[in-house]
């Protein structure tokens, strides 16, 4: 190879590779992550992404420069060298791919055993996924339920998934590590939590019809605000007054994704606003508190016109205590009557 | 060159029976499959109906999917019969008279000849073709509509049922009727003619294979229109989603699987005999021209594979209809069972959308770079090393399932190793171009920008294959772009190439090159335009098989909406191109590329029996650039005459 023909070689594969770069670089790729698993998730990433770099430039340098080089002129019926094959080359570009993927294979078999190793002072939460909704509970905190992932930051979580009905998959981008749920299985995520924020929890299995819809929240506080947290919310579960018990089954159990209801400053359009129950209960024909309690327990039973059957879970009659069910229902009936 | 042979005189004269109009209705054709289809239908209902009655259940009314199942086995076969694959088979096992070498359904004289029974294994690679390409518009009205839907966060022109529907349909489309089986159809047209062969192997059951194809695509079309709507658990069809909560359009995704199951191994099974045995003398595997060695080694992947398919959709779908328990937990079955069988397939099936591609390549590349194949042993037996490495790699698929978590780590190894022999195809390849005289033509376009977006895909590839990698990009857009780079800018690319490349040969005429070239430019761009952006939407969190995401992922689905739009216009240019050209294109000649390989000695469109006399294959088919090599002399009779003769 003449030694003009090796340095425009080497010139357009650095230009490919400078395009690339430049596209990995100034794009928005990642989320900033917001856990350490996500940042050495990252770090396998950018480590992967620079040896594709490499490989593109590489392959795009020999195309691009064959195509301009060895262009035939249209009449020119002749015929290249017979060149077939080059023993020494062909194990080259054997051996350095393999090196190659070998040296992914060892970052990321070293990362994933960090990602999985649990840290001290373990804090475990249950997650509980059904049709189209996620709930979340505090073992160590008397089963106190969210729908809202609320972590201090700092601190190894334990998430151990169960699910009602399908299989789901647990996801916040941030923090880089997913999981699916499956029926009849226990699994497991680690997640350390390293930045204040609320985020996205996304389904990502596909679980039917309202899977876009399955999405929740999940909030990093402060050690401190988080402790506070759960004791207020201990308190209100417990409260004797069934309006701020009810209150806290509706927030917990996730009904302001998907419902409106202004005392409880919930404004989700999925499903029938309840602050129209009234109206509601009287189109169906039902007295109120019995058309709100079977409406809960059997959403199929009847169905507001204009939404979709098989959205709202199914599940709730089981899922809940009958305490709960009873602050439920009348924290709404006498909500939806002042609404 | 004459189009019949010494052997195989080729009667036209069918026959007529005695007798009036009525003798039609017993015909083998479309009035017969017309008549045949609902009666089997009708039987197979009644055998479903008569045991619920039996077994005390209400025959009809209160569950469908059981009917369903009964007309859904049962009215493929009526229709099958009816329009005649069994015919000859049906004389044989009835002992009535059969004539061996009777080739009244060989070969097409008119359009009409198309559209029957027809055991030519050219007439059947057309048939294919043009099927399959039917499907590809489907598939790809089906993304447009998708597309539409996902312009704008929300919800707007379809509900979610619909919604899901689409896309389900739509990979089950592209993947089952569309990429597997066009390979199918242009390796029926070519391979035995590389092969020095006058067919395949079996020709009653390479026509059969084919007219089992229509039959799965109705089937999953089809199940839009029935109640409940079309299958909405995605073409994966993962149980519990599939098996216990879908409407009774899953059973014919369940079943049109079988069909398009059975038509792959059927045909699969004819190219390995046909490869095997019917190689002209002097054909040695090492002077096999690589198409032939990707189809031979695409052919073993579907025989080994495609059962397991076959086996997780009959298991689902007897979970979904008669409450079986294979995968359901709660009486004791396991879900991830599913996961695993249906990989086992699914994973290796990805080879089997791309080896035959890689083929392409290989005739393509070679050719227009005027060069021998760099590197050809090792470009066969990387094909071998991607067929055993295929079948050890299913369960990347499966990092955040929930699997035995040992079993991450061996299989991100084999899933890494296996970017080496892809590799080393793809230095081949441009190493085979190197100082060589590149024609760019439109298939030789298309054989580049398969290689550079292949690269694309392949790298991404690796990335997932890394389980860290992995467990974020799961089920995110970032899969949906690896995909469509793997399959659009890897297969659908090849396949344009190969469609290109071989349709002076399969018409006889010469498609246009402008044309040809303002498709290859507006596919390049819009593909890139469509697909590019979903990597960066998978990794900044937008799941995938959604109708409804975060508003602040609208601006870039706008954009690879509008993109797709454009992507899916450009398919028309091809399709102009392809019917004005097969009316009216220029003659082609013989062999316009000037290639060595054997479909281009003989004439184009070939001859009915394709060879006069058996060639003698003398060399290998890339001896470019080699004074007086030749791959094979095509009458030895002949020649050896005229070398007596002293000319």
């Amino acid at each position: 190879m003449r030694r003009g023909s090796v340095l425009s070689l080497v010139a357009i594969g650095i230009v490919a590779g400078a395009i690339a770069t430049a596209v990995a670089v100034f794009l928005p790729w990642l989320p900033t992550p917001a856990s350490r698993e996500a940042g050495r998730i990252d770090f396998v990433i950018w480590f992967v992404i620079g040896i594709s770099i490499f490989v593109f430039a590489v392959v795009i340098a020999a195309l691009l420069y064959s195509i301009v080089r060895f262009r035939a002129a249209p009449d020119d019926e002749s015929d290249g060298p017979p060149i077939h094959g080059h023993t020494k080359l062909e194990i080259v570009w054997t051996l350095i791919p393999t090196l190659l993927v070998t040296a992914i294979g060892v970052v990321s078999a070293v990362v994933l055993a960090q990602n999985d190793a649990l840290g001290k002072d373990v804090l475990r939460v249950n997650v509980t996924a059904q049709q189209f909704a996620w709930s979340f509970s505090y073992p160590d905190s008397g089963n106190l339920t969210s729908a809202t992932l609320r972590l201090p930051k700092g601190r190894s979580v334990l998430l151990t998934l169960h699910t009602k009905d399908v299989i789901h998959s647990f996801w916040v981008p941030e923090f880089g590590q997913k999981q699916d749920t499956v029926p009849g299985l226990t699994t497991t995520v680690h997640i350390t939590p390293d930045r204040l924020g609320t985020f996205p929890v996304i389904c990502t299995e596909l679980c039917g019809l309202g899977h876009a819809l399955m999405r929740s929240t999940a909030v990093v506080m402060q050690p401190a605000a988080f402790q506070k947290w759960i004791a207020g919310q201990t308190k209100a579960t417990n409260s004797p007054n069934p309006a701020t018990a009810g209150q806290a089954v509706f927030t917990n159990n996730g009904c302001a994704n998907c419902h409106t209801l202004k005392a409880a400053g919930a404004t989700g359009k999925v499903g029938p606003d309840l602050d129209k129950l009234v109206q509601e209960a009287k189109q169906a024909g039902q007295p109120l508190a019995a058309f709100v309690k079977q409406s809960i327990t059997d959403p199929s039973a009847y169905v507001a016109p204009g939404y979709p059957d098989h959205i709202m879970p199914s599940t709730f009659g089981s899922a809940l205590s009958s305490q709960q069910l009873d602050a439920l229902v009348s924290y709404l009936v006498s909500s939806s009557k002042k609404g | 060159m004459t189009a019949t042979t010494v052997h195989h005189e080729a009667h036209t004269q069918v026959p007529t029976p005695p007798g009036g109009a009525w003798r039609m209705l017993y015909r083998a054709g479309w009035i017969r499959a017309a008549w045949m289809a609902p009666a089997f239908g009708a039987i197979g209902l009644g055998i479903v109906t008569v045991l619920r009655w039996w077994g005390g259940w209400h025959p009809i009314l209160d569950t469908a999917p059981d009917v369903l199942v009964g007309l859904l086995v049962s009215a493929p076969i009526g229709f099958l019969a009816g329009i005649g694959t069994f015919d000859y088979w049906a004389y044989y096992a009835t002992g009535r008279p059969t004539r061996p070498e009777d080739h009244s359904s060989h070969g097409a004289r008119s359009w009409k000849d198309y559209f029957r029974v027809n055991t030519d294994h050219k007439v059947i690679g057309v048939q294919y073709m043009v099927t399959t390409f039917f499907f590809f518009l489907a598939g790809g009205m089906l993304a447009l509509l998708l597309r539409a839907e996902l312009a704008s966060p929300g919800v707007q022109y379809v509900d979610p049922q619909t919604f899901n529907g689409l896309f389900s349909v739509h990979a089950s489309l592209m993947i089952f009727l569309f990429i597997v089986p066009v390979f199918a159809g242009i390796a029926n047209f070519v391979v035995p003619l590389m092969l020095g062969a006058p067919d395949m192997a079996f020709p009653r059951l390479n026509a059969l294979s084919f007219w089992l194809l229509p039959v799965a695509g109705v089937m999953m079309l089809g199940s839009f229109l029935v109640p409940g709507g079309a299958f909405a658990c995605g073409w994966t069809g993962y149980v519990p989603l599939c098996s216990t909560h879908q409407p009774l359009g899953a059973v014919f995704f369940n079943q049109g699987v079988q069909w398009a199951g059975a038509s792959s191994i059927m045909t699969a099974l004819n190219f390995l005999v046909t490869i095997i045995t019917m190689r002209a003398p002097g054909m040695t595997f090492w002077r096999m021209p690589l198409l032939v060695w990707a189809n031979f080694t695409t052919s073993l992947l579907v025989v080994v594979a495609t059962p397991f398919i076959a086996g997780s959709q009959f298991f689902s779908m007897f979970d979904h209809v008669m409450h079986t328990a294979f995968f359901n937990t709660a009486q004791g079955g396991y879900p991830l069972g599913y996961q695993h069988i249906f990989w086992f397939y699914s994973h290796p099936a990805v080879y089997i959308m791309i080896l035959p591609g890689f083929g392409i390549m290989s005739e393509v590349i070679s050719v227009f770079s005027r060069k021998p194949v760099f590197g050809y042993r090792l470009m066969a037996l990387s094909l071998m090393a991607i067929v055993v490495l295929g079948f050890s790699v299913w369960a990347h698929h499966m990092f955040v399932s929930g699997m035995a978590s040992w079993l991450r780590v061996p299989m991100m190894i084999t899933t890494l190793l296996i970017a080496v022999p892809t590799g080393i195809k793809i230095f081949s390849w441009l190493a085979t171009m190197w100082e060589g005289k590149l024609h760019f033509k439109t298939p030789m376009l298309f054989a580049l920008g398969f290689l550079s977006m292949f690269v694309i895909g392949g790298l991404s590839g690796v990335m997932l294959g890394s389980v860290p990698i992995d467990i974020h990009m799961s089920d995110t857009y970032f899969i949906v772009a690896h995909i469509h780079y793997v399959l659009f800018g890897g297969s659908v690319f090849t396949i344009f190439a190969g469609l290109y490349y071989w349709f002076p040969k399969v018409t006889g005429r010469m498609y246009d090159e402008k044309l040809g070239k303002l498709h290859f430019w507006l596919t390049f761009v819009g593909f890139n335009l469509t697909f590019f952006p979903m990597h960066i939407l998978g990794t900044e969190g937008m799941p995938r098989r959604v109708a409804d995401y975060a508003p602040k992922f609208a601006d870039l689905n706008m954009f690879v909406s509008l993109a797709s739009f454009a992507l899916g216009a450009s398919t028309l240019v091809f399709l102009y191109n392809m019917i004005t050209s097969w009316r009216n294109g220029e003659p082609a000649g013989d062999n316009p590329w000037r290639a060595m390989t054997l479909e281009w000695q003989v004439t184009s469109p070939p001859p009915i029996f394709n060879f006069d006399e058996l060639p003698q294959v003398v060399g290998s088919p890339y001896e470019f650039g080699v004074p007086g090599a030749k791959h094979a002399i095509l009458s030895p009779s002949r020649a050896k005459t005229l070398e007596e003769v002293g000319v």
